[in-house]
């Protein structure tokens, strides 16, 4: 399905991002979609992704996402020390008859192979996580990553949304929590990135961080405070005083957690909030013209 | 000595909040701070810092020698690293994981393996106990390298003073970062809420749980803002085995005493804070036994 931002002007795309997690990146994501209506939506919190439950998607397409793992012809009774010292993440142990691989550690370089012995280095394809693609009401094209639990390989199913983003329109992501590579790895093509936080001493050091990124990456951004007046006033004070754009201000209210749990909305719960999302739509593509 | 990692899946669901608690009501701890990316343990502890080491983390390939242009590494590279320009080509440091296929096959050696400061780790003295902690560099790889070398730093000084407890406070997600925070220890406690979010992420980390053997605990924070969603985490960990040590209520003062440094725990009319000791109790006798 090719859905194309109505209203946007070529293409933009918006990471929905926090240090800290469960501070309301999918609440935001989830609700600044439905608001807008026309967009596409990618889930790159492969780990924990939950924008599934809010947009509610008809599932029509999975794919899995695999990396290649090396398997040793030992019978062969050729020498495999090259693939062990090549290695630069420890994952092969090339002992005297033996080779033992450690698939946890493997990240499906293809180094062994090259470096092995001529022919003995064999591949076969591994499953990391799986892509899950369909069409959200109300005209919503959505795609989820989902890591499979044990595996290391975050990167590589973010890899795969990256090749599903859509060339025109626009083009929501919702970011995992933190500030290492998963986290870069959703911000790092976005034209401009909402961070979410709240008003708590661990909102506000996560949030410094997350900056801290966004200003390497030399990405525009502005803050949405969620549970507003739940602790104190010291992240408003550092957004004033770094003259960074508070966005919007969610209360904090415990109706809305509760709309939250059975996976229902925020402009369920308040429709008010159709119109401040689509104003912070379009107060970031005015700010981005400028 | 035993050693116990609280995580969560989902973030936010209140894992320094009660790993910072249980540090307070503990005895002859060490503390660890494994989410490494976006550290919270530090602010209601109040390190003051013994020890500074730099992390050098895995390096990342740099084009220091005269390219060609022949396109040979950007064939080889699988992690999408390496895009072709019209004179040379550019290598993303974010993708690049650092394999030494693009090295190796580079025909005029123009590119080398570079490892670079990724971040720091440190050993500081707190009021209550040893607290090894950590801060990576804004998008640096290899949290899950930092998170080894500060869980052995922590297992020696317990060995040394001859600690009993290590209490291990792990990052959201099921990915590289919790797996190294899993592997090894005795035990871990999974923090959750009554959202189909965080449900959804319990399942996922439980399942990475399994895979280290290790005994599992879990406690519901916000349990009455869905019962309906307590009961069926409820009867998932009795399905499963998980012993739920604990439901904590919904508490708006668990923020503010937050705000204002202080711990729940000491809030003599906090539920939420009562509830918390009552889990100190529960869990306390498998984590001090032999």
């Amino acid at each position: 399905m090719e859905v194309v931002a109505e209203g946007v002007d070529g293409k933009l795309i918006i990471s929905v991002a926090s240090g800290k997690g469960g501070t309301g990146k999918t609440t935001v994501a989830s609700n600044l979609a439905l608001s807008v209506g026309y967009c596409q939506f990618l889930d790159y919190d492969v780990e924990a992704p939950n924008s599934n439950f809010f947009l509610k998607p008809e599932i029509k397409h999975v794919q899995k996402v695999t990396i290649k793992h090396p398997y040793f012809l030992t019978e062969t009774g050729a020498d495999f020390s090259a693939c062990a010292d090549f290695c630069h993440y420890n994952a092969i142990a090339a002992l005297k008859d033996e080779v033992i691989f450690f698939p946890e550690l493997c990240h499906g370089c293809g180094g062994c192979k090259l470096v092995g012995p001529k022919g003995t280095v064999r591949e076969k394809d591994v499953v990391v996580g799986e892509i899950r693609k369909g069409p959200a009401k109300p005209n919503i094209d959505f795609s989820m990553g989902d890591l499979k639990p044990g595996s290391m390989r975050t990167t590589s199913v973010q890899n795969a949304l990256d090749k599903l983003i859509t060339k025109d329109g626009l083009v929501i992501i919702d970011s995992p929590p933190g500030t290492s590579c998963a986290m870069v790895f959703a911000v790092k093509d976005c034209d401009y990135c909402i961070l979410v936080t709240e008003p708590t001493p661990y909102g506000l050091n996560d949030l410094e961080l997350s900056v801290g990124v966004l200003e390497k990456l030399n990405k525009p951004f502005g803050v949405i405070i969620n549970r507003d007046g739940i602790g104190d006033n010291k992240v408003e004070e550092y957004c004033n005083k770094n003259y960074i754009q508070i966005l919007a201000k969610i209360p904090n209210d415990r109706e809305i957690a509760k709309y939250y749990s059975r996976g229902d909305s925020l402009i369920d719960y308040d429709s008010s909030w159709k119109k401040k999302f689509e104003n912070i739509l379009k107060g970031i593509e005015k700010e981005l013209q400028t | 000595m035993k050693q116990l990692t609280i995580i969560s899946g989902k973030g936010g669901t209140g894992k320094t909040t009660v790993a910072s608690n249980f540090i307070k009501l503990a005895s002859n701890q060490i503390a660890v701070d494994c989410d490494v990316d976006a550290a919270n343990l530090h602010i209601l502890l109040e390190p003051e810092i013994k020890k500074e080491e730099e992390f050098i983390g895995g390096a990342v390939a740099k084009v220091t020698g005269d390219c060609i242009n022949c396109g040979k590494c950007e064939e080889a590279c699988r992690f999408d690293a390496i895009s072709d320009s019209e004179t040379d080509i550019k290598i993303d440091e974010l993708r690049c994981e650092g394999c030494g296929v693009c090295e190796y096959i580079c025909p005029t050696d123009a590119i080398e393996l570079k490892a670079e400061k990724q971040g720091s780790s440190f050993v500081s003295e707190t009021k209550f106990c040893t607290l090894v902690h950590a801060r990576l560099l804004p998008g640096a790889e290899n949290s899950g390298l930092l998170i080894t070398r500060i869980r052995n730093t922590a297992e020696d000084i317990a060995g040394e003073k001859n600690i009993k407890l290590v209490i291990i406070d792990g990052a959201p997600g099921i990915g590289c970062p919790v797996i190294s925070s899993l592997n090894g220890v005795d035990a871990t406690l999974i923090v959750t809420e009554p959202t189909l979010s965080a449900i959804s992420d319990f399942k996922k980390v439980y399942e990475v749980a399994k895979i280290f053997d290790i005994k599992v605990f879990a406690c519901i924070n916000k349990f009455d803002i869905n019962l309906e969603n307590t009961k069926e985490i409820e009867e998932f960990c009795s399905k499963n085995n998980i012993e739920v040590i604990g439901k904590i209520p919904y508490d708006d003062k668990v923020a503010l005493t937050l705000s204002r440094k202080k711990f729940i725990v000491d809030s003599k009319d906090s539920e939420a804070g009562l509830e918390i000791i009552n889990m100190w109790e529960n869990i306390k006798e498998y984590l001090y036994s032999e």
